[in-house]
């Protein structure tokens, strides 16, 4: 309690150099806090746009189905097994089927992936229900950027190629039903949807599946012979690795600005200490032990830490709040980013996230600060009550 | 003359390192000091007085002979232990005053008694009577670097003082001050030594220090010439 007093009197008579060092300080704090809020703010985000437009609550798949495989897609699919069809009926489920085709608008050839599914489905965001309209054309969906990419509105009829389960081609013309904005781009670049009956007709594959989407939250994951349940840990690891590379990379701006905070305060102690020998050296006159000394110094240099809290929240805390209520707008072409990210990200700052930035600074501004704090045991107090110590 | 011994010094000597030998700084001391002393250890400059001083502060300890102060043996003191002996029962004061630059006149007079864990109240009333002493209730919230040389060190014996020690340690206390303000602070002291029966040990060469003495030991290259 005593050190605790002292520490805080000395540092603020210390004056401008201790708010130099603060205000460092609170700046890696700030950013520290925002960059892992950003992070987990956005990981949050692709997560569940993710499970709303893709994943559900898990997928099964066709035990041949590779999604990064296109060659043997012609071959993984099939008819669900009665413990998986009655999932589908229940409404808890709903199936896709995926081929590969062409498409020919305005005279160029591009290559798609065909998805049929349920134009009656609940289960994931993608607005099926607008393939239910009537017409001579197949009806399909597109995304924005698929939209953007091939010069595609509304309405715009173009031709279609696939090939049929015994391996020849087949055309038709297709109509833009609808076109859908999502921030998840792997249903969207190159993706074409269509009702599911049309394309097992298409294809010749009736009753067929490639996969089973689950819904939401739902427990209910029967095992199904030939069928693999993919859960959503394996379905989203591709996310998890994108943030951790991005927090990675992002780590290393304020790795620094802390590597300067912490030679600023270490600095500052290596100095104090040089400069204030002569009160040290009257501390142990006064009856202080060196040990309580290099408390004192220590907990003198570590309070530059609870300094720099209070200061961060002071001038963070409104800059934070606000970023997190209006979110931030990203810059650019957002399907260039190669992952699903919202046009505007709201960052996420947990009380978890804020305690244990507020523990690592702590210690180590607390480690520092104790580093140069040891050159004080081997301190002559008869020298250091003069001054004399060079 | 001597009332009851506090301070029994026996065959002191001290060796500083210098260089592959060493230098004798105090050569087979004898001296006893008992209560209520107003003693002086006087003699040219590298006499040896410093050292002795703070040896007997626990600052330093002896190279071979025995130091009691106190009942306690400094050569078998650990740190803990010469600490405590410092903050309860010994005062210093020192020839640049060493007062804690950041702390008010009041805080640095309150340091000591901080250490010990006095309770608030009792310590304001103690600080209160020690700048009494000193003639400086006026000044409780001057920051040292506002203040004069002499009122700078009548600070510094109310630091000394303010715990009521048994011993105080002074190191040529008025180096840095005019007549005057020596002639102030030496009352002062002396006052104290009759009102607080705190026995006072100086080291100095300044004559109006030693006018003020009741007893004058003499030290010239590390040995005594006369207690
Ligand atoms: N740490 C040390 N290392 C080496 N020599 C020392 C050390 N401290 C003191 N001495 C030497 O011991 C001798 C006595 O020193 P001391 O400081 O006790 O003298 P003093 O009588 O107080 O002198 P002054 O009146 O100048 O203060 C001096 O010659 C000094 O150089
Ligand atoms: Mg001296």
């Amino acid at each position: 309690m005593l050190s605790i007093k002292l520490a805080y009197k000395n540092l603020i008579g210390a004056g401008l150099r201790t708010w130099l060092n603060v205000f460092v300080l609170s700046l890696a704090f700030v950013i520290i806090i925002w960059h892992k809020g950003m992070l987990d703010g956005w990981d949050h985000q692709a997560k569940s746009d993710m499970i709303a437009w893709e994943c559900g609550g898990g997928q099964y798949w066709n035990d041949k189905y590779d999604p990064n495989d296109l060659f043997t897609l012609e071959e993984s699919h099939g008819i669900l097994p009665q413990t998986l069809k009655e999932l589908e009926t229940k409404k808890e489920a709903t199936s896709i089927l995926i081929s590969q085709g062409s498409i020919y608008p305005e005279g160029r050839m591009q290559s798609v992936l065909l998805k049929g599914i349920d134009p009656d489905q609940q289960i994931l965001d993608i607005p099926s229900t607008k393939l239910k309209t009537a017409g001579s054309e197949i009806q399909v969906l597109i995304g924005e950027y698929m939209a953007k990419t091939n010069r595609l509105k509304k309405g715009d009829v173009f031709s279609m190629r696939w090939r049929t389960s015994n391996g020849a081609f087949d055309a038709a013309d297709a109509v833009v039903a609808g076109i859908f904005k999502t921030n998840v781009p792997t249903v969207d670049a190159a993706q074409l949807w269509l009702p599911i009956e049309t394309l097992r007709q298409m294809l010749d594959m009736p009753d067929e599946s490639t996969i089973l989407v689950t819904r939401q939250i739902s427990e209910n994951h029967p095992e199904a012979k030939g069928w693999k349940f993919q859960n959503l840990s394996i379905l989203l690891s591709d996310v998890d690795k994108m943030i951790q590379a991005k927090s990675i990379s992002g780590s290393i701006l304020w790795l620094i600005l802390m590597m300067l905070a912490m030679l600023a305060i270490f600095d500052t102690q290596v100095l104090s200490i040089f400069r204030r020998q002569k009160e040290i050296g009257t501390c142990i006159a006064l009856g202080m032990t060196k040990g309580q000394v290099i408390r004192l110094f220590t907990i003198e240099g570590a309070m530059h830490s609870i300094f720099a809290m209070i200061v961060a929240l002071l001038w963070g805390t409104p800059l934070l709040y606000l970023q997190a209520v209006k979110g931030i707008t990203m810059p650019g072409d957002k399907n260039t980013y190669g992952i699903t990210i919202a046009d505007v990200l709201y960052p996420s700052y947990s009380l978890g996230l804020v305690a244990s930035t507020c523990i690592i600074v702590f210690i180590t501004t607390a480690i520092v600060s104790y580093l140069p704090s040891r050159k004080i045991a081997g301190m002559n107090p008869t020298e250091a009550i003069r001054g004399k110590i060079k | 003359m001597i009332s009851e011994s506090i301070i029994t010094i026996k065959g002191l000597t001290k060796d500083f390192p210098v260089g592959s030998g060493y230098f004798r700084a105090l050569n087979e001391v004898n001296l006893e000091f008992g209560r209520g002393e107003f003693a002086g250890l006087i003699g040219p400059s590298g006499s040896g007085k410093t050292t002795l001083l703070n040896i007997i502060g626990s600052l330093d300890t002896p190279t071979k002979g025995e130091v009691i102060v106190l009942g306690k043996d400094i050569s078998h003191l650990n740190s803990q232990e010469s600490a405590s002996l410092r903050k309860e029962k010994l005062g210093f004061i020192f020839q640049s005053y060493n007062l804690l630059p950041v702390y008010t006149v009041y805080e640095n007079v309150e340091f000591p008694l901080l250490l010990l864990n006095l309770p608030e109240t009792e310590r304001k009333k103690m600080v209160m009577e020690a700048l009494e002493w000193v003639g400086l209730t006026q000044k409780v919230k001057s920051r040292p670097s506002m203040l004069s040389g002499g009122e700078c060190q009548r600070v510094a014996i109310a630091r000394a003082m303010v715990k009521k020690p048994i011993i105080v340690l002074a190191d040529e206390p008025t180096a840095n001050l005019d007549a005057e303000n020596s002639h102030h602070i030496l009352r002062t002291m002396a006052t104290l030594n009759q009102e607080l029966n705190t026995t006072f040990i100086f080291a100095t060469h300044d004559e109006k220090v030693i006018s003020y003495l009741k007893r004058r030991i003499t030290l010239a290259d590390g040995s005594l010439v006369s207690a």
